[in-house]
This record gives structure tokens, sequence and C-alpha cells, in this order.
């Protein structure tokens, strides 16, 4: 994943095809946010060990 | 008075529904212009709901009966309008029916008081509506009260009502009780119905009471906890009487200190305060030791991979038609959930198996963990940002480490008020393993009986609404 958050213009297109229609500034914000977390999210696929199923909708009950 | 004080008050004929309810009316009418925590005031609904109340025959009563409350105002409150806080829901229609929560209250005897101050839809932690403007920290009105459910977390602390409800996703009761100087609980995920709702994430969000003490929070859990048919996140799992099984102490009780978090990017006094609270815990019989938590830094990432999603999905319709209609802040978090990736949602729901996996280690060797609730204090209104040891860092990005954590797996959390710095409360997080919030509320409740930071009331000086 890249580390670096899209261009304005690619947000733009891509929230227009989900029917949303930002003004610049507002993804200027979005650029802000994403700046942060596409990095954090990039450690994600590195830290789960294979074979690890999801934890689902809810967590499970069950006792330490 | 305590919400427990109130209600044995009541249940001794000490004073009538009707007297309590205009007791907190004439509190809100001279107060809350000071810290607007108050959306919206049920003054001649609850004066009527006390008079049927005590229409009652004392067999009918419940716990509660009489205790004037108030809930959040993503709660549903029949008659009442829904704001979320937002100019989203200019014109809506009043809520049909009580959400679950609001059911159990009242089936206990409860009287509601109207509805709380929010961070728009709950979906931030500073509660500065733009539909209804900033709440005011009572301990120091030129702060924050925090949030997402910073109007409960201020009404409590300034005595509006005898207990109140919000919310948490990732730190929505914590947060506002800790910094307006009020217990609160964070109850297990699955523990309390959400129907009636209006939801952040459904796979992180619940409601919890936030009040003077532990034992007022047992006695609110004790009335709307419970699977709810209509709810199907809610576990059926039995629902004790919380409030019964406060006493028998902590001697012996494993207390394992997070000691990353402790140690961690905190104001340094509000650590020493928490040291002294855990101190206190030892004192009292408690065990206690360190625990390290691998990969704990990362719970938060981990929370933000699928909540982001989660919380834009719920509002994609009313993105597409009314985007403008939604504060700046509020606006751009649900904007960003538009570019989370689908395989980053799903790396974010294995590495959660994982967080769990971790969390239950963890509790083979402790029942009770403790940490900071929140490691700074309130940022002044208008300010984004906090003093942290000497320098300046944005508010939002302290509250992760200190509070996703725990939401992430879904575990109980109660926050009890340990201390002060710099004339503002600060608090100490309690976590239990799943469905233990009677473990939690043994520990407060023998906490607060040696100490007396929950007690402690704000000056209010306003005399006018």
């Amino acid at each position: 994943m890249a580390d670096e958050a899209p261009s304005i213009e690619y947000l733009r297109a891509a929230a227009a095809l989900q029917g949303v229609h930002p003004s610049d500034e507002d993804l200027e914000a979005v650029q802000g946010f994403l700046s942060v977390l596409l990095p954090a999210f990039s450690e994600l696929e590195t830290m789960t060990p294979a074979g690890t199923v999801p934890a689902g909708m809810f967590v499970p009950i069950d006792q330490p | 008075m305590s919400l427990a004080d109130l209600a044995g008050r009541l249940s001794r004929s000490d004073l009538s529904p009707r007297e309590a309810v205009e007791y907190y009316l004439d509190r809100i009418e001279r107060h809350d212009g000071e810290i607007n925590s108050y959306i919206s005031v049920r003054g001649e609904e609850a004066l009527a709901d006390a008079v049927a109340l005590e229409k009652r025959a004392p067999a009918d009563r419940g716990p509660l009966w009489g205790v004037p409350v108030a809930v959040k105002d993503v709660i549903d409150v029949e008659g009442t309008v829904t704001t979320c806080g937002s100019y989203v829901t200019e014109g809506a229609w009043p809520a049909e029916r009580d959400a679950g929560v609001v059911a159990g209250l009242r089936d206990a005897g409860a009287i509601v008081l109207g509805k709380l101050n929010t961070h728009e839809y709950a979906y931030g932690a500073m509660t500065t509506s733009p539909r209804f403007g900033s709440g005011h920290n009572p301990w120091a009105t030129d702060r924050i009260v925090g949030g997402s459910s910073g109007g409960s977390g201020a009404c409590s602390a300034a005595r509006l009502a005898a207990g109140t409800l919000g919310t948490d996703t990732a730190g929505s009761v914590r947060i506002p009780a800790s910094f307006n100087g009020v217990t609160g609980l964070r109850p297990t995920t699955g523990r309390v119905s959400n129907r009636g709702v209006f939801p952040v994430s459904f796979t992180y969000d619940t409601v919890g009471p936030l009040a003077p003490s532990a034992e007022d929070c047992a006695l609110l859990l004790t009335a709307m906890a419970g699977h709810d048919p209509e709810d199907p996140s809610t576990a059926d799992v039995p629902v004790p009487t919380y409030e019964r099984e406060l006493g028998g102490g902590i001697e012996g009780l494993r207390v394992g200190v997070v000691r990353s978090l402790l140690d961690g990017d905190i104001d340094a006094r509000i650590a020493d305060a928490v040291a002294a609270g855990i101190d206190e815990l030892r004192g009292l019989g408690a065990q206690v030791r360190d625990v390290s938590m691998p990969m704990i830094e990362h719970f938060g990432t981990i929370q933000q991979a699928t909540q982001f999603a989660d919380a834009t999905q719920v509002h994609a319709p009313t993105m597409r038609t009314n985007l403008d209609a939604y504060g700046p802040d509020v606006r751009a978090r649900l904007l960003t959930g538009l570019f989370i990736p689908s395989t980053v949602y799903a790396a974010g729901q294995r590495a959660r198996r994982v967080a769990y996996e971790t969390m239950r280690k963890a509790f083979g060797d402790v029942d009770v963990l403790c940490a900071p609730t929140m490691p700074v204090l309130p940022p002044r209104i208008g300010e984004d940002t906090v003093e942290l040891n000497g320098r300046t860092t944005l508010y939002r990005l302290t509250i992760i480490p200190y509070n996703s954590p725990w939401s992430l797996v879904g575990l109980p959390v109660l926050s009890v008020p340990c201390g002060f710095v710099d004339g503002m409360p600060v608090g100490m997080a309690l976590i239990a393993w799943r469905f233990a919030e009677s473990t939690l509320f043994r520990a407060g409740h023998t906490y607060q009986q040696a100490t007396d930071w929950h007690v402690r009331e704000p000056a209010l000086t306003s005399t006018t609404a």
C-alpha cells in the first residue's frame, strides 16, 4: 500500500464513483487523515500470522 | 448527592418523585446555561411521569423509582427528536418508541429529564456540536467536556441529573468521565441493547452509564443490561444484580498495571495521580503487578481500519444528498471512510483476532487491568491541541492509544476519578474480561469507599439558564 495520501483529483473521482461530491477543502482534510492512516494500515498486513481467521462481526464469548 | 443516595431517599419516602424532578429542573434552570449539557429538557413530561409513578403501588416500584436521569441525544426517547447534535436531523420526526436501554431504565422506575449534548453523531471526542454549541467543562468552563458523551459527563458532574447515559465506540463514555470527574462504565460489547441508538460502528458501539459513583453505575447497568431479541448483537448472558455484588473488598484481587501506558506518552502529573490510585488499590489488598502487552501500540490502528468504514457506511445515503449539513470535522471523518480499501478492512478484522488472543492471554494471569483513562487534560474550547510535557500535540492523537485497546475486543472498562491536575479531574481505568462488570464495580466501589475524589463537585456560579 502506498504511504502517501492520494491526490485531490483521485479522491474527487473516487468519491464521485460512490455518489458523493465533496469540496476540495473537505478533500484536503481527508488527505490529512489518510497521510496518518495509510502508513499505519500498511503494518496491519505484516502483523497477522498466516492462518489467522477474522474476528468476525462480533468477538467471541469465552474465558481467558 | 449520589444516585444511590437519592434512590434510597425516594424509597423511604423522604422525598417524592415529583420533588426529585423539581429539584433537578431547578438546578438545570440555574446552571445549565454555564455548561450547555442539555439539548432538550422534558420538564412537563418528566413532572407528569413523576405523578404517574407516585400512583404505583409500593410493590410495583423498581430500584430506580422516581430517580431523574438524562440520556445522550443519540438515544431514542419516545416523543422526542433524536438530534444527534447535527443539522442533518433538522425537521426529523420524534422517536416513536424508547430505545431498549431507556425502556429498561423506565421499567426500573427512572424518569427521563432530557437529552444531552454530544459530539455530532457521536463521532468525535470534543462535544463541540455545530448545531447546539460546545459543552463547557464544569471544572473550567473554557475547556471542553470531552466526548462524544460530553453532555453526559458534564451533566453528571454538575449534578443536573442523578445519572446519565452515554455511548462508547472508542472511548466516548470514558473520556468525558475522566475529564468531568465522574465514574463511567463502558460495558462489555453485547451486554446492553443498542436498539434505538444511532450507531457509529455496529461492532464497537455500546451504551454506558455515567454518574458520581461505581455504585450508581451498577444500579443503572442492572436496569438496562441483558439480551434484547430485537438486537442480535446482544449476548444471552445472565445479568447479575450488580449493586448487590459491590461488597467483599479486593483482598487478593490480581491487578495488572499496563506499564507501557502508565510510562507512555502521558502528562507526568496524570501518571502520578494514577500511580497513587494504584498504590491505594495495593493498600486495599490487591496483588499488583506489571503487565506487558505485545502489539498494544497497534491496537488503535486495528480499530480504525474497521471503524472508519463502518461509520461511513451508515451515513453514505445522507452523504450523497446532504453532505454540507455535517460539521467540518465529522464530514472529513466520514469522507475518509470512503477511501479505506476493502483489503484494509479485512486485514483489520484478522488483526482484531490477534489482539483478542493477546488480551485473552493477559487475563489468564490477572483479574483486572489498570491504566490511565486519558493521558492529557481537556483542551481549551476552540483548540485541537494540548500541552504534553512541554510540547504541543494534537488532542485526537492522544485518545486512541489509551482507549481503543479495550474497545477493540469488547472489554468492559470502568473509569473512576483518581485525582486532580491543575484543578482538572483525571481518571483511572479498570478493565476486566468480557462480562466481568461485577469485578469492576467491586474494585471501583472499594476504591471509592477509601477515597473521596468521586464526591467532589465543581463550583457552579451561574444563576441564569
